[in-house]
């Protein structure tokens, strides 16, 4: 995926009444233009950090009444294109750190090599084209065996009608719906949970993570993701004393006026 | 030809697949050596062209084959014909996946300096490749290998059949000749 061929299907995929307006560390502004700016080299695709752009979207997303499966669609194919373009990167420097390590006359050698590898993979096709012309051409037996011969020959079976209705009504019946209630629709609000912990960060100046989080794994991500965004915005302090423990989340003074 | 020979002629004859040594003798209650012995008498017996069958060993077992001088009368009643034949590029595909098996797309790639794809794709659908997995390798690349309609066609018993890959090496005066190229081609672009 180069730079220049898809800028122009990047920017067209971003509906115009869809302008998400970011404020992140490296750019304040539109995401269209954060992702043409990226395309165009002038903002290290590096420093954008990619679950920032999520949480904000997440939150305008919250906030509106109706869901525009489009627009949202869109967003995703565009988040998507700039982790591909991540992840890209981090092969494309382990290639380039590789060939720099050569010198010419490593390189040449390299080469060399590779060609007299493909050299003995090309005699052993030949040898198998050799093989192909000698036996391809043969024929064997294709016929199936004759179903006199067969070990248990099914004509030879009676089975009662009642027998044969029995095993065939199971698949009549209606099958057990299946269980999914490891599926049910949770309705998870990002919003709504950066209410709730500001409320208790109001009134109580600290919490920890252990105390407010809830049971489910997925509300349990939701509260991290929370705290984060609480993080990022510079309204908690999180601490933790060791890899794995629980986080002390501590209200941060606003500065005065 | 003995009973057991007799008998191995006829289970094989009536098989629509190549047979293994080990099912043949347990069908016919007897040991592997006496297998293999009356195998041999059998193919002695089929050989030389007084039959219009020869006993051929491909595809991990044993099968009759019609002789090659009566193909055409054969052709004529069923219908069969010969498959098209393989292109080099093909062929060298099918080598690097006989010979490195199971391997990626990208070890094909690697080997033939070009993208396989299709190659191997033409190559899953003759039935002479298949796919035989994943490899633990990141993004789990598929894992192709040979099939056992590639042992028939290429008249092999088994894979260990296929010659030595070291057997296939540029020999060096080849690799001179290629070395000296390289450097020519090198000082024509200077």
């Amino acid at each position: 995926m180069t730079p220049g061929a898809t800028a122009v299907d990047l920017e067209a995929a971003v509906a115009p009444s869809e302008r998400l307006e970011l404020d992140l560390d490296v750019f304040d502004g539109p995401f269209d233009l954060l992702v043409t700016l990226i395309l165009k080299d002038e903002i290290d695709i590096w420093e954008v950090r990619v679950s920032r752009i999520i949480a904000e979207y997440v939150v305008r997303l919250a906030e509106r009444e109706e869901f525009d499966l489009d627009a949202t669609s869109q967003f995703v194919l565009l988040v998507a294109a700039l982790l591909e373009m991540k992840s890209r990167l981090l092969l494309e420097q382990d290639v380039e750190e590789a060939l720099d390590e050569l010198d010419p006359e490593e390189a040449a050698r390299e080469l060399l090599a590779r060609l007299v590898r493909y050299g003995q993979f090309r005699n052993a096709g030949a040898h198998l084209g050799e093989r192909w012309a000698l036996h391809a051409g043969r024929l064997y037996r294709a016929a199936p065996t004759p179903a006199a011969l067969l070990r248990r020959p099914a004509d030879d079976v009676v089975l009662p009608a009642g027998m044969l209705a029995a095993a065939l009504a199971p698949l009549l019946e209606e099958p057990p719906r299946p269980d999914t209630s490891h599926l049910a629709d949770l309705a998870v609000s990002l919003v709504a949970e950066l209410r709730r912990l500001r409320t208790i960060l109001d009134a109580d100046g600290a919490f920890s993570f252990h105390d407010v989080a809830p049971q489910s794994r997925l509300e349990r991500a939701l509260t991290f993701f929370a705290l984060l965004e609480l993080h990022a915005q510079g309204e908690a302090r999180l601490r933790q004393r060791r890899a794995f423990d629980d986080i002390v989340v501590t209200r941060v003074a606003p500065a005065p006026a | 030809m003995d009973h057991l020979a007799r008998r191995l002629e006829a289970l094989l004859f009536i098989s629509p697949r190549p047979v293994a040594t080990t099912e043949l003798a347990a069908a016919c209650a007897a040991s592997e050596v006496e297998v293999t012995a009356a195998l041999d008498a059998l193919r002695a017996e089929f050989a030389g062209g007084r039959h219009g069958l020869e006993l051929a060993a491909v595809g991990g077992g044993h099968t009759f084959t019609v002789a090659d001088d009566c193909a055409e009368a054969v052709r004529e009643l069923t219908g069969a014909q010969r498959p098209d034949d393989l292109t080099p590029a093909l062929l060298e595909t099918l080598a690097v996946v006989a010979y490195l098996q199971p391997a990626t797309r990208a070890d094909v790639a690697e080997v033939r300096g070009v993208s396989s794809e299709w190659a191997l794709s033409a190559l899953e659908e003759r039935g002479l490749v298949e796919q035989c997995g994943r490899s633990e390798a990141p993004g789990s690349p598929i894992l192709y290998g040979t099939t056992g309609r590639f042992l028939k066609l290429f008249g092999l018993e088994d894979r260990d059949t296929l010659p030595d890959l070291e057997g296939f090496a540029l020999g060096p005066d080849d690799v001179d000749a290629l070395r000296r190229r390289l450097v020519s081609n090198a000082e024509r672009r200077r």
